[in-house]
């Protein structure tokens, strides 16, 4: 096989040829591993730990909206370079890793297959973890294309094309090798967002091209909007549709509609990107294309959530005792609010008054915060134990964990949204800024509380983590407890 | 050829379409030709508004101050059009207000003022939480100053702050309350007139000369509104008499038309009309940017304490 590993000649196997040559010493071996589901754990615990400092520095940004002078002279921390970190590591860092890994887990168990490569998932995840170190460098220093969502550097951006293409390349070819012959919809939604996604984000960068103001501007927020519609959505909605029925043990509602779903994300998401700039002088059928895509969007999400809750039927007492389920169906709770809000306020005449407001700020946190980071957190706690065999180390954390951030959550879209308010009447009547930015101080505070909150549970959340995984266990305790990864695709 | 593979299909020629139209589409037909009005960035000036622009990217102050007006905004200088970002790139348009519109702010303050501001923005905006930038090099914040004084530099009002509708001659209300009106504003006898009513219901917050710092001010976070900045000076008389009338909401400021007759009303607007213009430095025209003094770190006083930007 010796030079044979690049030229496409192998055949597509259960995939750890791919680096043997370059892994004859043990220290990269032990880098590279090629055990089963180590690179989805190992995805899985590098977003926990820049989930720490992602929300960390969102937490310090909200502090200095509440205490402006709190930090003099530092420009590391000076409120705009920390909230391009905070965006940034937890898109990037605590949402997508953990997509990955969720993918890394969900694949395969629904493939009936191993992961195709796991050498080459752990490379992907060494490479991300790169990407996410020089982030903190970079981002912190200032050193930002300028582009909201887009700020990584030219090398940067390169290092997520390839991560995201390793990624893509694992899958699809798991896929190949699946043993099973129908597709599930939540392998529709991860392989449509391993195709969009990297294109959008190599459309979306402009690193090497410099666009006129406005189409800039277009092109910015069609990259903006889709990292959402693209990834994050279709991936946690992929990720509902396995837990649901997994964790529920219950059928999913309806196949049919399902497809309906897909069809129609697929359809409505990607042309919504201009309602973001609905009030500039871009083109007008832009916008109408924008704005009527954006209600459309009701139906896709409708149909999600009507075959989630008719799966749920029957069911809803399971979140008292199963702590996974019940991280999955707030998601899909707090999914209803944010796709209801969503083309609410991209209609011009809501749009007219909300824009540039804090409501904007609580409507995005429901949809990364709120939404997916409930389903991810679901995805953890119930992929964590299958990969490692070893049952959670305390459930009394995991709960303590869900009722920090659920209501430490609740605390911030409420605060946000009330400051939201306070300025769309500021700026709808003509009332001078230095006016009201007083009267929302208050709201600048509770914030600040509530990212305590969010900020304490995703420590506990991370010890937890750490007690489970490195803890030892007596041997006779552990036997049998690795629990069979049972398929029902 | 089987249904996953035509499901593949599917789902690259709707994304492709969809790429197409929003896109590549715009690219093609949307290509406003620059009209003159962007911003002007070779002027000359104490700094270097190419590299400000770059500390302006760099310090991530889009996040908080959007560049673009719109219809409804009040005070925030000339509409923008789709030919004044042609050379706009990276675009700063900005998705939230945490803090004003800068579109038009050149000119808007003297350059120490906002040299001052960007070191320690509470001293001059009282409960503004704008970050302190302080740790700037001096390079860096004579950039980012001249920067912000080139913003809209080719973009002349043509209107000022207007009154709402119900003050001037477009209704009803309006066009009867200037007929009521007997009170020349621009004659001195009513000024005098004026002055009585200023001292016993103003002075007090706004001060003898109309500096907003009466001694009430000291207790009032808001403070009161400085009538020596050029800025009140471009003030048309039914917005003085609007102001007047409904007082500033979110303020101390009370409204004055449940006190004081339309007549004497008319009378104070002729008076805060005289108060004198301060000296400051500031550039409302290319003329007056090229003569700008180097940046200069002022001194502090009390008499700097801002008041709200109005409008």
């Amino acid at each position: 096989m010796a030079g044979q590993e690049l030229t496409g000649n192998q055949a597509i196997g259960t995939q750890d040829g791919l680096f043997d040559n370059l892994l004859n010493n043990p220290v990269a071996a032990s880098l590279f591993s090629d055990q089963e589901g180590s690179a989805s754990r190992n995805f899985f615990l590098s977003a926990l730990f820049w989930s720490l400092l992602g929300m960390g520095a969102g937490l310090f940004a909200a502090a200095e909206f509440a205490m402006p002078d709190l930090v003099h002279n530092v420009p590391q921390l000076a409120m705009p370079h920390l909230r391009m970190w905070h965006v940034n590591a937890v898109a990037i860092g605590w949402l997508s890793m953990g997509y990955v890994a969720s993918m890394f887990h969900m694949v395969p168990t629904l493939c009936k297959t191993r992961l195709w490569s796991e050498r080459l998932g752990n490379f992907t995840m060494w490479v991300w973890n790169i990407l996410m170190v020089s982030a903190f460098c970079t981002l912190l220093n200032g050193n930002t294309e300028g582009r909201e969502y887009a700020e990584f550097g030219a090398v940067l951006d390169v290092i997520v094309v390839v991560g995201l293409i390793t990624v893509a390349l694992n899958i699809y070819m798991t896929l190949l090798n699946r043993k099973v012959k129908k597709l599930y919809v939540s392998l529709w939604y991860f392989l449509g967002s391993l195709f969009w996604f990297p294109l959008v984000y190599i459309i979306g960068q402009r690193t090497f091209v410099a666009l006129p103001g406005l189409n800039d501007a277009i092109v910015g927020w069609f990259y903006g909007h889709n990292i959402l519609g693209m990834w994050f959505t279709t991936v946690g909605v992929g990720m509902m549709y396995y837990l649901l029925p997994r964790l529920t043990q219950a059928p999913l509602y309806s196949h049919g509609l399902s497809m309906l779903g897909f069809w129609g994300i697929a359809l409505f998401y990607a042309p919504t990107g201009t309602h973001h700039i609905l009030q500039s002088p871009a083109p007008e059928w832009l916008k109408a294309i924008a704005v009527i895509s954006s209600i459309f969007l009701l139906v896709p999400v409708l149909t999600v959530l009507t075959n989630f809750f008719m799966t749920m039927r029957g069911k809803w007492g399971m979140v008292v005792t199963d702590l996974p389920l019940r991280f999955a169906v707030t998601s899909s709770i707090f999914y209803l609010m944010t796709c209801i809000q969503g083309p609410f306020q991209a209609t011009r005449w809501v749009n007219w008054y909300l824009h540039f407001s804090q409501w904007v700020v609580g409507h995005a946190h429901l949809a990364l915060l709120g939404t997916f980071s409930f389903i991810l957190t679901s995805s953890f706690y119930y992929s964590i134990p299958r990969l490692t065999g070893k049952e959670w180390h305390s459930q009394g954390l995991i709960r303590a964990h869900y009722w920090l951030k659920t209501l430490g959550f609740l605390l911030m879209l409420v605060s946000l949204t009330i400051a939201g308010l306070i300025q769309a009447a500021g700026w709808a009547f003509g009332v001078p800024i230095d006016q009201w930015s007083l009267q929302i101080r208050p709201y600048w505070f509770l914030r600040e509380i509530s990212g305590v909150m969010i900020l304490l549970a995703q420590c506990i959340f991370a010890y937890n983590t750490y007690k489970t995984l490195y803890t030892p266990v007596p041997a006779e305790a552990m036997a049998g407890q690795a629990k069979p990864v049972g398929v029902k695709a | 050829m089987n249904s996953y593979g035509k499901a593949a299909i599917g789902i690259m020629t709707t994304f492709f379409i969809i790429i197409f139209s929003t896109v590549l589409m715009p690219m093609v037909l949307f290509n406003p030709k620059p009209n003159g009005r962007g911003n002007d960035y070779s002027v000359v000036s104490a700094g270097d508004p190419h590299r400000g622009r770059q500390i302006f990217v760099r310090e991530g102050c889009f996040y908080c101050h959007s560049q673009f007006t719109r219809l409804q905004d009040r005070g925030y200088g000339p509409l923008v059009r789709a030919g004044d970002y042609v050379y706009e790139t990276p675009h700063q348009l900005g998705t939230a207000r945490t803090g004003p519109d800068l579109t038009n702010e050149g000119g808007r303050m003297s350059s120490e003022w906002q040299k001052a501001h960007l070191i320690n923005p509470r001293a001059l905006k009282p409960g503004s939480i704008m970050p302190s930038f302080s740790y700037l090099s001096d390079r860096d914040m004579n950039d980012l100053v001249s920067y912000i004084q080139t913003l809209g530099n080719m973009r002349k009002p043509t209107k000022f702050v207007q009154a709402p509708d119900e003050y001037l001659t477009t209704t009803d209300n309006g066009r009867a309350l200037l007929a009521r009106k007997t009170v020349d504003t621009n004659a001195s006898a009513s000024a005098n007139a004026g002055r009585g009513i200023y001292t016993q219901n103003c002075a007090v917050c706004h001060g003898l000369e109309g500096w907003g710092n009466g001694p009430n001010a000291i207790t009032l976070e808001k403070k009161p509104a400085n009538f020596s900045r050029p800025f009140y000076k471009q003030y048309p008389d039914e917005f003085w008499f609007y102001r007047i009338s409904e007082g500033v909401p979110g303020t101390r400021m009370p409204r004055f038309g449940e006190v004081l007759s339309e007549e004497q009303r008319w009378y104070l607007v002729s008076y805060i009309k005289t108060l004198p213009k301060d000296k400051e430095v500031v550039i409302d025209s290319i003329d007056q940017l090229n003569k700008l003094q180097p940046v200069k770190l002022p001194v502090l006083t009390d008499q700097q304490y801002e008041p709200h930007t109005g409008g």
